[in-house]
């Protein structure tokens, strides 16, 4: 393997890996497939703040 | 709370709470329906409402709970050495500043004699530790975070100058209303059995305290321990049903101060038939840590 390609399979390995920790930690998986259900089986969003 | 017990109740979980840092926010949320339901102060509510945004208040968040604080050491010990002071707001429409005004008239005090200015409930502490305001009126745990930390020192509890004080209150929108009204009675139910729970005793706060900062506030749970605890009664969290007498008040209070231009009925705004619901639940049978709730 010539050494540009691999320095452009260490950078994919790396988005993918960075990508894959992001939806990981960061994302709400449980909003995000709730937002696209039908609107019969949605469960409802309730908002608040860190008050009283 | 709510939300955590309910995960283990055989009912299931019906709704996805979403945490927001300002009651605008929750405003737009709702208005677009990205949020069916929310809480929000009382005041912003029957002004929503009023502007004819689709919602209705079907239940109160808690009792009491809101204090106007001052710099520990500062020159402020009394209501009428607020004159020519800065005083933090969480919104223009919240019973937060009705309170301020409420007492300033008692004292005889002329709004205009002070500056109020609105910013978010999580920039207050740090803003009057920085020095950047004189005062802040807001909702808990704010008041116990500056008693704790040792920068601040309550002047006044709202409910000394307003018995039955009440702050947010829980607004569904109405077509969620009319397409899922066993919905929202699950949620109003699950908030009245909560309450109840949490009403039993220390030990239930202290629980509730350590698994809501930890798990939905992302806040030190010293310090919600602290505001629902010291004393027990700092915040109540029954007596939820929204009445009348309360809402006539805050409506009167608004249009005095110019954030209502029109007198609107308890009925356009509220719907009481889910606290009539929820009126005989009884608290959840729920341990801390167990993994079933009934």
């Amino acid at each position: 393997m010539n050494r540009s390609k691999k320095i452009v399979l260490t950078v994919l390995v790396w988005l993918g890996g960075i990508s894959v920790l992001h939806s990981a930690l960061n994302l709400d998986w449980g909003v995000i497939l709730n937002d696209r259900l039908p609107e019969s089986q949605r469960k409802f969003n309730v908002a608040f703040i860190p008050v009283t | 709370m709510t939300d955590y017990i309910s995960r283990y109740s055989k009912a299931g979980r019906i709704f996805i709470p979403r945490l927001f840092q300002g009651f605008p926010e929750i405003k737009e949320a709702l208005i677009s329906n990205r949020m069916q339901a929310g809480f929000m102060v009382a005041p912003m509510a029957i002004a929503l409402r009023s502007q004819g945004v689709p919602i209705r208040i079907v239940y109160l968040g808690h009792r009491y709970g809101s204090a106007v604080v001052v710099r520990k050491d500062g020159p402020i010990n009394d209501v009428p050495d607020l004159r020519g002071r800065t005083i933090a707001i969480p919104s223009r429409f919240s019973d937060e500043r009705l309170i301020v005004f409420r007492v300033l008239k008692k004292y005889g005090i002329k709004p205009s004699e002070l500056k109020m200015v609105e910013m978010a409930p999580a920039d207050v502490a740090g803003a009057l530790a920085a020095g950047a305001i004189d005062a802040f009126s807001m909702g808990e745990p704010f008041p116990s975070q500056a008693e704790m930390v040792g920068f601040g020192r309550v002047l006044f509890h709202a409910r000394q100058h307003w018995p039955d004080y009440i702050s947010c209150v829980l607004v569904v929108r109405e077509d969620m209303i009319q397409r899922r009204p066993d919905a929202v009675q699950i949620l109003v139910d699950g908030i009245a059995r909560s309450g109840l729970w949490l009403d039993d005793g220390r030990p239930n706060r202290e629980h509730a305290a350590d698994f809501v900062a930890r798990y939905y506030y992302n806040q030190d749970p010293r310090l919600l321990r602290w505001a629902l605890t010291n004393p027990l009664d700092r915040v109540i969290y029954t007596r939820l049903s929204p009445l009348r007498a309360d809402f006539d008040l805050i409506r009167d209070l608004m249009i005095e101060t110019g954030v209502l231009d029109r007198k609107i009925e308890f009925e356009d705004y509220t719907n009481v038939e889910f606290a009539e619901g929820a009126r005989h639940k009884k608290p959840w049978s729920y341990s801390p840590g167990s993994n079933s709730a009934e």
